[in-house]
């Protein structure tokens, strides 16, 4: 009986396909070309029929026997008289012969696997080996040697269309997101703000009521990314977990033109509250970072961009310890032109067109973390700074962060006065430092103003960063307001 | 490749349903739970053909419920090692690309594509020859070879709607089968290009 007609329930789809089936079973044909038919398309009819009568010529006896053996093959078909076998048979024969040489194609070096098999060899791997690339696709991973030969024919790739790599991290260096059960009843009107998810390429505030969070694109954002992807290939690698890096990027990139598949997570990486360039198939010569988290990159500080965080959202401000109104409570927001990404666009650019065109040396030979290195140290040319008020009392002077950090920004750092010193860096305008610098008629600046020279690469006003009498923790802001 | 076999199924049947259109019910219900699904064994059932024989029903202490030993023909489709299959380009990457044929999902990497064909990355990226003459991007249509199969057998008794694939590694559409592919021989690659339709 025929279930194609007679079924009550039924797709129309499937009774095509019956039906044809049907058709084609009576008809006693073999050749086809089945992926074709399983999709119900109607082409290639002229040669199924040519196949179908070569089959129909050929030696019953010998047809019995490649039936017999496809069975033993497929040993889960049941034995009844004669199965009716789809396909053409002559590649059935051929298919055998090359199933065997494939298996016997066993000096491969099993390069790299994905489902758990090799994928040069099609072998299946008994033991896993090598780093996981989830993030490229599921279940792909690759030895050591095969990464090395990814990472040289990609930067070859790459350096051709005059491209460095980007590694972007999103919380507070992209965007700011926080839990909607964290929102403060100031922060209440935002729900009422939120941009819409249908078309997110122009929004800067979204209200991801299924993840019960809200999350805000840092001011500029659509433009840096457009810029970068220009002279950069990007990377997302994020401490966060993958479904919501994947959600973050489609608020970034919805037409995925930036991001495709690079998005890293902290599912993806090697070692726990660590961040590694291992899992980037790009030349650590070639790769720059932004990330507001040193602490993440222990092992590549040389190819950090650090960020100034970004806190829109009050609980943002609250986890970091700052005890201030945060941009959201004050409905404010970092300046859009001269605001973190604006300013390390330019650096970009600057470090791009170096590399590309100010150096003398063979392409392969550069290094981006030379670059950086030297544009770093161009910041604060010129400067000797001495410390007033600033080091705890015995602390190794040139230990300290703020030391280090003049110093990586081209200032000299010395603890005697001398008529050469053109800043004292201080907390306290009382101190006998900060008392010379008036008379001497030399810069007196709070700490900030190397830390904002860091973060902003550029050496800033002087007048914006006088000393107070007790310690501006009201301070926060300042930068971030001055434009509204 | 397709294979037309003779499948047997316990079906289980509610007692509402006995009545004039009893047969009629056991094999909707047949269609419904076997169409779509796939074991590592059999393959996928593309189709059920006819029955071939309803047995008699066993009824069920305490439930009512009666099975039915159903013997049926059905269409089934599966990938084999060697075989030579005609797909659709879903996704390309710097490692390779993916390609769908029905149910199968085949991934041919940069080390089985021709030499001479280099990747070009980009907004719709591609593996192209030198001279540009051939290129194989989202949704070409390239004939390739299997060099290996998985199977992900979505156990035969879930209704298809149910039955959620367990591997998919594009993360483009849901497949039963997993296998490696390779365009690296006589008469494989690309067959048409969607650019120049
Ligand atoms: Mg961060
Ligand atoms: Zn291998």
């Amino acid at each position: 009986m025929s279930l194609a007609t007679d079924s009550p329930v039924n797709s129309s789809s499937s009774d095509d396909l019956a039906a044809f089936l049907d058709a084609e079973l009576d008809s006693n044909s073999l050749g086809s070309s089945p992926e074709k038919e399983a999709e119900d398309k109607d082409e290639d009819e002229e040669s199924i029929d040519e196949e179908a009568e070569n089959e129909e010529a050929r030696d019953d006896k010998d047809l019995e026997r490649i039936k017999r053996r496809k069975t033993q093959i497929v040993e889960t078909i049941q034995e009844r008289p004669g199965p009716t076998l789809l396909g053409n048979l002559e590649e059935k024969t051929d298919m055998l012969y090359c199933a065997e040489v494939s298996l016997e194609m066993d000096n491969c070096p099993h390069p790299g696997s994905l489902g758990g098999m090799c994928y040069r060899c099609g072998k299946r791997l008994e033991e896993e080996s090598g780093v996981t690339f989830s993030y490229i696709c599921k279940g792909l991973r690759l030895g050591n040697d095969e990464i090395d030969r990814l990472r040289n024919t990609d930067m070859k790739h790459l350096l051709r269309h005059r491209k460095l790599y980007l590694i972007l991290d999103l919380d507070h260096t992209l965007l700011n997101s926080t839990l909607l059960l964290h929102l403060t009843p100031e922060e209440d009107y935002l729900k009422s703000q939120a941009d819409s998810l249908q078309d997110v390429s122009k929004g800067s505030l979204f209200m991801l009521a299924f993840m019960n969070m809200m999350t805000k694109l840092r001011p500029f954002v659509h433009t840096f990314l457009k810029e970068a992807s220009e002279m950069f290939e990007m990377y997302i690698y994020t401490m966060g977990d993958r479904p919501y890096a994947l959600e973050m990027a489609k608020l970034l990139d919805p037409s995925r033109e930036y991001f495709n598949a690079r998005v890293i997570s902290r599912d993806d990486g090697t070692q726990r509250h660590q961040k590694g360039l291992d899992v980037v198939l790009g030349q650590e010569s070639a790769v720059l970072i932004l990330d507001d988290t040193e602490n993440a990159w222990t092992k590549h500080r040389d190819n950090l961009i650090l960020m100034e965080r970004y806190h829109f959202f009050a609980s943002s401000c609250r986890q970091f310890g700052y005890h201030c109104q945060s941009l959201s409570q004050l409905r404010s927001d970092e300046s859009e032109l001269e605001g973190a990404l604006a300013s390390v666009l330019k650096v970009l650019k600057r470090i791009h067109n170096i590399f590309f065109d100010e150096l003398a040396n063979d392409l392969a030979g550069r290094d981006v973390r030379q670059v950086l290195k030297m544009v770093r140290g161009e910041v604060l040319k010129g400067c000797k700074l001495v410390f007033s008020h600033v080091f705890p009392t015995k602390f190794p002077a040139d230990t300290h962060y703020l030391w280090k950090m003049a110093e990586q920004l081209g200032a000299t750092c010395s603890i005697e006065l001398d008529p050469s010193v053109t800043h004292v860096v201080s907390t306290d305008a009382r101190t006998e430092k900060s008392r010379w610098a008036a008379k001497e008629a030399k810069f007196l600046v709070d700490p900030r103003w190397i830390e904002t020279a860091n973060f902003l690469w550029q050496r800033q006003p002087e007048e914006n960063f006088p000393v107070q009498q007790t310690k501006p923790e009201e301070n926060f802001h300042a930068k971030q307001m001055k434009d509204q | 490749m397709f294979f037309h076999i003779v499948l047997e199924r316990n079906m289980q049947l509610h007692p509402r349903h006995f009545g004039r259109n009893l047969r009629e019910h056991i094999i909707s219900k047949l269609m419904k739970d076997v169409e779509g699904t796939c074991s590592g064994r059999h393959g996928f059932v593309v189709a059920i053909t006819s029955v071939e024989n309803i047995g008699k029903g066993l009824i069920r202490d305490g439930t009512g419920f009666v099975t039915f030993p159903v013997k049926y023909q059905c269409v089934v489709f599966r990938p084999f090692k060697g075989e030579i299959l005609e797909a659709v380009v879903s996704m390309v990457n710097k490692m390779g690309f993916f390609a769908e044929a029905g149910p199968v999902q085949i991934f041919v990497s940069n080390h089985l594509i021709p030499d001479d064909m280099e990747f070009q990355s980009g907004d719709m990226p591609n593996y192209t020859t030198s001279d540009g003459s051939v290129k194989i991007q989202k949704d070409s249509e390239v004939r390739l070879k299997i060099i290996g199969t998985r199977v992900d057998a979505t156990e035969i008794d879930k209704n298809i709607s149910q039955s959620r694939p367990k591997w998919d590694p594009a993360g483009s559409h849901p497949s039963r089968f997993f296998c490696i592919g390779t365009i690296k021989d006589d008469f494989l690659g690309v067959i048409n290009d969607p650019t120049t339709i």
